[in-house]
């Protein structure tokens, strides 16, 4: 009887908090490949097989849940330094037809080799080389810092690709101006040419391809099926955001700012200002967001259009429900693994894992057969 | 002895507070260009805040890198005051400035070109830190002046 009353007591307060640390004897766990260096991005390009970036210049190839050996060739040489190298890379909507991928990566400016760029290339993979390069993005202008590139890619239903670009650390205010790239997130055709739709097509002295502005570090974007764009980005100490992001908008940074500079020093006095966006959910103290998905899997049916965040401190995944712009429940899971580095969801529905540092893993998270309503709801269930 | 210890601390203390300050105003003047409302209750209230937070809330307190900083150059500038006639306040001068060259030219080569100190973030932001450093170790070559080791060659 006591037994009862304190799982009832537990699953009442896990219930009412909205906010919960899993129970991970709900799935299953099993290591796809390790060994990796510093991986930041996974693309599944059929369903067996995904490709997986390595910062330090590599990108890998798993199939059938083994990591090839001989990386795949044709890849641009990388500044791998600091946060920068080989980062993101995603499918062309077309892939299955045209073969062609997106990479983005750092690289020192071909006049200035002291700074250094964020590239965005289009490229087709055939067997396991990459041809037909061709560069659609350089961030202009070149800094001379390797941090925060953001250097996510997303497609929008139109076909047109979102790359987010960092503020580079040093050039935290050029955020708020529309002449340069740093703190942006921007819009191009996948030739590299400028949409005529984009917000500031028509704004003297800005750049056409700037879509939103006033960020930081973002790391995470994705798009849900009704078209609505997330992003989540680093913020110093504390202040990660999540934002809604609409083309045209100021998201703030750094003028307004829920966190506080790595020396201490306050960023700005100011939380709110009229014109710029607040974000659906900031954290303080920071997580470092590092990637995220909408899970849109059979395998975990209850997750269905929530939101996915990796985190790299203290390391973890977290679950967010949205609902009418406002971050409603949040669960911590997979505390076990260390920094997450990033997470992609397999073609099955189960969650891939993608582990931080030079020994990085792909871990792949089932639902055990018996128990695929999830750690919260069993306890409610079981009562 | 005494006297020294209260010299550095002084110099410690003037050195602190101009580099936080600087940071500070390196901020509000910023975000006063783009339209924010800064006002006196904002700026007096923002360098408590960073007076406090540089030296309690960052990744390195900002009057324990200083300190070190200080510590280091001004032991190297007794050193060769031995055999120098360089004037003490000079001598300490350069050494302050030495100092804060270091903080501000070597931390970026730690961390990716990255400048944590956000005021030092420019050219000019790097001078005046030096400055400092100059300021606080022209007060301590100063003093003590009576019955002390730091009188002039």
């Amino acid at each position: 009887m006591t037994l009862i009353n304190v799982r009832i007591t537990c699953a009442a307060l896990l219930l009412c908090s909205g906010f919960a640390v899993s129970n991970d004897d709900a799935f299953e766990i099993e290591t796809l490949a390790d060994g990796l260096d510093h991986p930041w991005a996974v693309t599944f390009i059929s369903d067996n097989e995904m490709l997986v970036t390595e910062l330090s210049g590599n990108l890998r190839r798993v199939s059938n849940g083994v990591l090839n050996s001989t990386p795949i060739a044709g890849v641009p040489e990388v500044l791998f330094a600091g946060q920068g190298g080989l980062s993101e890379v995603i499918l062309d909507p077309s892939f299955a037809d045209n073969g062609l991928l997106y990479l983005s990566f750092s690289a020192p400016a071909v006049d200035q080799p002291k700074l250094n760029q964020l590239n965005v290339i289009q490229a087709r993979l055939e067997g396991n080389r990459l041809v037909n390069h061709k560069t659609i993005f350089k961030s202009d202008p070149p800094r001379k810092t390797a941090a925060h590139y953001g250097a996510r890619l997303a497609f929008l239903a139109d076909g047109t690709l979102l790359i987010t670009s960092g503020d580079g650390f040093n050039y935290r205010e050029q955020a708020q101006a529309l002449d340069n790239h740093f703190g942006k997130i921007l819009r191009l055709n996948t030739d590299g040419s400028i949409p005529q739709d984009n917000p500031f097509t028509k704004t003297p002295d800005a750049l056409p391809e700037i879509w939103s502005y006033g960020h930081r570090n973002l790391q995470g974007l994705v798009i849900t099926d009704d078209g609505t764009v997330y992003e989540h980005e680093h913020g110093p100490q504390g202040g990660d955001e999540l934002n809604r992001v609409l083309p045209g908008k100021n998201y703030g940074w750094p003028a307004i700012t829920y966190g506080v500079d790595y020396s201490g020093a306050m960023i700005s006095p100011f939380t709110k200002q009229p014109g710029m966006e607040q974000p659906l959910k900031y954290w303080d103290p920071s997580i470092a967001p590092s990637g995220m998905i909408v899970y849109r899997g059979d395998m975990f049916p209850q997750w269905q259009g929530n939101l996915l965040i990796s985190a790299l401190v203290p390391g973890d995944v977290r679950r967010l429900e949205i609902q009418d712009d406002k971050s409603i429940k949040e669960e911590i899971l997979f505390i076990e693994f260390g920094r997450i580095r990033n997470i992609v969801s397999a073609p099955d529905g189960s969650l891939i894992l993608v582990t931080d540092g030079e020994d990085g893993k792909l871990i792949r998270v089932s639902a055990k057969r018996s128990v695929q309503e999830g750690p919260v709801s069993d306890i409610a269930a079981s009562l | 002895m005494f006297k020294q210890i209260q010299a550095f601390l002084i110099s410690l203390l003037i050195a602190t507070f101009l580099l936080v300050t600087q940071t500070t105003a390196t901020n509000l003047f910023w975000l006063q260009s783009i339209g924010m409302p800064v006002d006196m209750g904002i700026i007096v209230s923002a360098m408590a805040t960073d007076l406090v937070g540089m030296n309690s809330k960052g990744a390195f307190p900002a009057a324990g890198l200083i300190f070190v900083g200080l510590l280091i150059a001004f032991i190297t500038a007794r050193i060769i005051a031995i055999w120098s006639s360089i004037k003490k306040p000079t001598l300490y001068a350069m050494a302050g400035g030495a100092a804060l060259l270091a903080i501000v030219a070597l931390m970026p080569l730690a961390f990716y070109n990255l400048d944590l100190i956000a005021g030092a973030r420019t050219l000019g932001g790097k001078v005046y830190l030096v400055l400092t450093g100059v300021l606080a170790g022209y007060y301590f070559g100063s003093h003590p002046r009576k019955g002390g080791s730091n009188d002039t060659n």
